[in-house]
């Protein structure tokens, strides 16, 4: 067990679907055409009844329990003993894919270019200068946010698991969701 | 795995534009030599990227035709933009960018971007030819010197040129122009004309509380506004006003993405807002919740506002007009009336119609009434240019001795014209409606435009009735576009100048929403042959001396820097409490403001000293003296078509960056699905639109955020794909914008079209 366990915090309320955070990302990394580690999904229309009008900010999860760590046949993958920071260690990867295949939120992607893996890395060395990550500083409305320690977290309205984010308890992943209101509507 | 996208694994794994193809298409165009190596490089999470002292640190300022109009920070490495952020000192932008901004630096990069001065053979033809500065140059300085000699003036030389580029050395293009002589420029704004007169006359200029002071709102209507999209930065002020318990409503024909935030939302008939507002100003004044002391003391006209009411307006009568039920309408009316302060902001869409003005000063009116004008938290927040003090050397030039012009009085050159237009002299440049460009070129004649200078801007994807713009292109004999990009109108040029993004230039900006102030330093040297605009200018004056001494006055000694200094006054340093424009290196300043709210002092720059209800004013302009209700257009096909912004352009700028094109890959047309039902359209099968201007065919998407009578498209340029919004949309005026901007708005939201299967 790492010391703390960091985290991200998505606010579905506040979020605007602008995907300044998922821009933020390749701003820092230049990832390849094509490659994001962070994206903004729409929440379907049978969570949200309007259509690309509320959103999740997903990128990986820094599980306490990492599939991607036990499936990768290298030890490409490693957990930051201070902060529980999911790392995956580009140079080692020889692009088998198995963490892709076994990641069940599709954090780690493939890089063509690189024939390897990759994918979001919580910013640690962002964090180690004492700077949030790329798409939380980015994020115009704070509706994304780091979590310093999830033991420490106020849970209160918050929830694991937001309806169409996929429940895999064995994984607990370090996120955290608020979900969206819908207005009082009045449409002639 | 439902919720999770697993096709855009596929897509990148699927990627055609690997690194190795990426790196031929870069040899093929010949930019491999030109662009930095560093820069292809995409980065490793665990690369070790670094902090301390790593990068030479920039200030930069996003250019563009913006609410946010966003510091910006830049780390460059080795000369090579490494990545930036939105600058932390300024408590607006607080260190976020939009999507835009934050896929500024690829644009700088772009292989895609014009490189070289290029000269097409044959308008539409692709095949271009690159040529140097100095021959693009004489071709260009000999076309000028022809055409004064045929007609004994410059005014066949046209300029259209709009916010492209706000940083305010930009104006060196209109410079440019009046150092040639006297021109025909395109002038007014498709933005914000209709609403900018009625400000003026209710209020006597357009001037908005500072958008941190929305935190302050007891209750706010955002009307025709989505700042979700359009001013993502305001969004956490007004989150923080609903967590302190304001009521947030939004009105809008479309479920925006901000309608998605409120506590209300409205969804009236399109154009009925004017009767919505009067709705609940006469339902206020029935209650006598009217703000009697504001009304009595600061403003003129309101009893026979009242009476208008008396005569006029009903509730029902309002909410026949406008969908929304009568209890609605005096719920919101009673509750914006006792909430205190309340504040309306009114956004661009709503005045963007035939009764645009009109409906603007209704809602005026109504916050007007209820007291909330000036006061922190509360007022009609619509803009303003009240940090816009510069000198604008770069825009104020002296025409060269003899130079002859148009003869007669011309209004405003624009909205951003400080007192230009007053200045008596023999000649003046030939105006026209910059919202009319097809029209105005070809009904313009003795002598006609033979030449037209574009910069900043885009006619092509922004301009009204592309059918007649076509149409008016051949009428013009040299076609000189300055951009980044071969977009569509760089397709209708014969000469291209590549111009310098915000990253290689010094320039300055300020914002018509919030109240900071930025630099934008040269971060980066120009890319390939690109110049600023102000160096363009430079070296056409040069060429034109060269050929006929005493032919061009702009200066060719100064440079983009030499120039931003010459526009720091000692107005700009104390209003932002400065002492050199050399403080702005720290990080951007916020004007020091006696209060966030504009009007604090009720000194309101109409006739009569006071907020006018009743303006004789406007009467004399041929508009109704109260904000009475006026009318919309009566459609002219089945179905009305909205055509706003998008959240990843800023009008037809950034869409075509690869990186934007990830997350946005293609256009829409968004179709309720009872409509889609009727009409047997399937969600993604292909529809043709048509209208009385012109057709197009484009995938559906099928979504209620439209009502069952309305299409929507957003606008934009997608690279490589003809799909163009001002192919549907014609050129009607709204009712307002004359006074101001020197030509009425456009009434871009009253357009109408058919929709079918294709
Ligand atoms: S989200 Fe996926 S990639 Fe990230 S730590 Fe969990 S299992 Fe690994
Ligand atoms: S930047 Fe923030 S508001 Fe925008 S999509 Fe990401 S999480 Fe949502
Ligand atoms: S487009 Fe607007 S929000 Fe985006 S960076 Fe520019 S000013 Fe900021």
């Amino acid at each position: 067990m790492s010391k703390k366990q960091a985290g991200f915090y998505i606010d579905a309320q506040r979020c605007i679907g602008c995907y300044s955070c998922a821009m933020a990302c390749k701003n820092q990394y230049h990832q390849e055409p094509g490659v994001h580690w962070r994206y903004v999904y729409p929440l379907k229309e049978e969570i949200y009844p309007h259509r690309e009008r509320a959103w999740m900010s997903l990128a990986c999860n820094h599980c306490e329990h990492p599939t991607c760590l036990e499936v990768c046949p290298v030890e490409a993958y490693y957990k930051r003993e201070k902060d529980g920071v999911v790392v995956h260690e580009q140079e080692k990867c020889i692009g088998c894919q198995n963490c892709i295949r076994s990641c069940p939120y599709g954090a780690p992607r493939f890089n063509p270019a690189r024939h390897q893996a990759e994918k979001c890395s919580m910013c640690y060395q962002r964090l180690d200068a004492g700077l949030k990550p790329a798409c939380v500083q980015g994020c115009p409305t704070y509706a994304l946010q780091f979590i310093e320690d999830m033991a420490s977290f106020d849970q209160s309205g918050k929830v694991q698991y937001l309806a169409g984010f996929p429940r895999f308890p064995e994984l607990n992943p370090s996120v955290r969701f608020r979900p969206p209101r819908e207005p009082r509507e009045v449409r002639r | 795995m439902a919720p999770i996208d697993r096709k855009f694994i596929e897509r990148a794994l699927a990627s055609p534009v690997t690194r190795r193809k990426f790196l031929q298409g870069l040899l093929v165009s010949g930019a491999l030599a030109s662009m930095p190596g560093g820069l292809l490089k995409a980065v490793t999470s665990e690369a070790g990227i670094t902090y301390e002292g790593k990068y030479q640190v920039f200030r930069n300022a996003c250019p563009r035709n913006c609410y946010d109009t966003c510091s910006i920070k830049t780390y460059v490495k080795d000369g090579v933009v490494q990545f930036i952020e939105g600058a932390p000192e300024s408590t607006f932008t607080a260190g976020a960018l939009c999507v835009k901004g934050f896929s500024y630096w690829r644009r700088a990069y772009s292989p895609d971007r014009i490189k070289y001065p290029m000269v097409q053979q044959g308008r539409g033809s692709g095949n271009w030819k690159r040529v140097s500065w100095d021959e693009a140059m004489t071709r260009i300085a000999k076309k000028i010197l022809e055409i004064k000699k045929k007609d004994d003036s410059l005014l066949g030389l046209g300029l259209t040129k709009y916010s492209g580029n706000f940083g305010i050395t930009n104006y060196g293009v209109e410079g440019m122009m009046s150092s040639l002589g006297y021109t025909t420029r395109f002038v007014g704004t498709p933005c914000w004309p209709a609403g900018i007169d009625a400000q003026n006359y209710d209020l006597g200029n357009m001037w908005c509380n500072d958008p941190e002071d929305f935190v302050h709102a007891r209750y706010a209507i955002l009307w025709g506004a989505n700042p979700a999209w359009c001013s993502v930065h305001t969004m956490k002020f007004i989150y923080e006003a609903q967590e302190r318990g304001a009521k947030l409503v939004v009105v809008d024909p479309v479920f925006s993405q901000t309608a998605a935030k409120a506590d209300e939302y409205w969804r009236p008939n399109t154009g009925q807002d004017g009767a919505l507002a009067l709705g609940m100003c006469r339902h206020i004044l029935d209650k006598g919740m009217y703000d009697k002391e504001f009304v009595t003391q600061h403003a003129v006209g309101f009893e026979e506002f009242a009476e208008y009411l008396r005569r006029e307006v009903t509730v029902e009568w309002a909410a026949q007009k406008s969908g929304i039920p009568a209890q609605d309408i005096a719920k919101v009316a009673e509750e914006f009336a006792t909430a205190k302060p309340a504040t309306i902001w009114i956004g661009y869409g709503l005045q963007r119609h035939v009764n645009g003005g009109a409906m603007v000063r209704a809602i005026d009116a109504l916050v007007a009434m209820t007291g909330n004008v000036g006061k922190v938290g509360g007022g009609a927040r619509y803009g303003h240019l009240y940090t816009w003090g510069f000198n604008y050397h770069a825009l104020i030039q002296k025409q060269p001795e003899g130079s002859k012009g148009y003869v007669g009085a011309t209004g405003p050159m624009g909205e951003f014209d400080t007192g230009q237009g007053a200045k008596a002299a023999k000649y003046s440049d030939r105006a026209v409606n910059i919202n009319q460009t097809a029209r105005m070129i070809l009904e313009t004649n003795d002598p006609p435009v033979r030449m037209l200078w574009v910069s900043c801007k885009n006619p092509f994807s922004q301009d009204f009735d592309l059918t007649m713009l076509k149409k008016a292109f051949k009428k013009l004999e040299m076609v000189v576009v300055v951009d980044q990009f071969y977009n569509q109108t760089v397709e209708q040029a014969d000469i291209v100048l590549p111009v310098t993004t915000l990253l290689e230039e010094w320039t300055q900006n300020v914002s018509y929403w919030h109240y900071w102030m930025s630099l934008n330093e040269q971060a980066i040297k120009p890319m390939f042959e690109s110049k600023s605009n102000i160096e363009i200018a430079a070296l056409l004056s040069a060429k034109m001396n060269q050929l006929s001494p005493g032919s061009c006055t702009f200066s060719p000694k100064l440079n983009s820097k030499k120039w931003m200094e010459m526009e720091f006054n000692k107005g700009i340093y104390d209003l932002f409490g400065i002492k050199s424009w050399q403080d702005l290196r720290k990080g951007p300043v916020k004007a020091k403001l006696a209060s966030s709210a504009a009007w604090h002092d009720y000194k309101f720059k109409t006739p009569s000293g006071k907020y006018e209800f009743k303006s004789d004013l406007c009467k004399e302009h041929g508009h109704q003296a109260l904000p009475e209700y006026l009318a919309n257009r009566k459609p002219y096909a089945p179905y009305r078509l909205l055509t706003p912004h998008s959240k990843f352009n800023i009008h037809s700028q950034f869409q075509n960056l690869d990186w934007m094109a990830e997350f946005n890959p293609e256009p829409f047309v968004y179709i309720n699905p009872k409509l889609a039902a009727k009409k047997g359209i399937a969600d993604g099968s292909l529809v043709k639109l048509s209208s009385k201007v012109g057709e197009m065919q484009i995938k559906a998407k099928l979504t209620d955020n439209v009502a069952p009578d309305t299409l929507l498209m957003y606008e934009g340029w997608f690279n490589k794909n003809p799909y163009n919004v001002q192919n549907m949309v014609d050129d009607t005026s709204a009712d307002m914008g004359k006074w101001k901007t020197g030509a009425p708005g456009v009434a871009i939201h009253d357009q109408f079209c058919d929709v079918n299967p294709a």
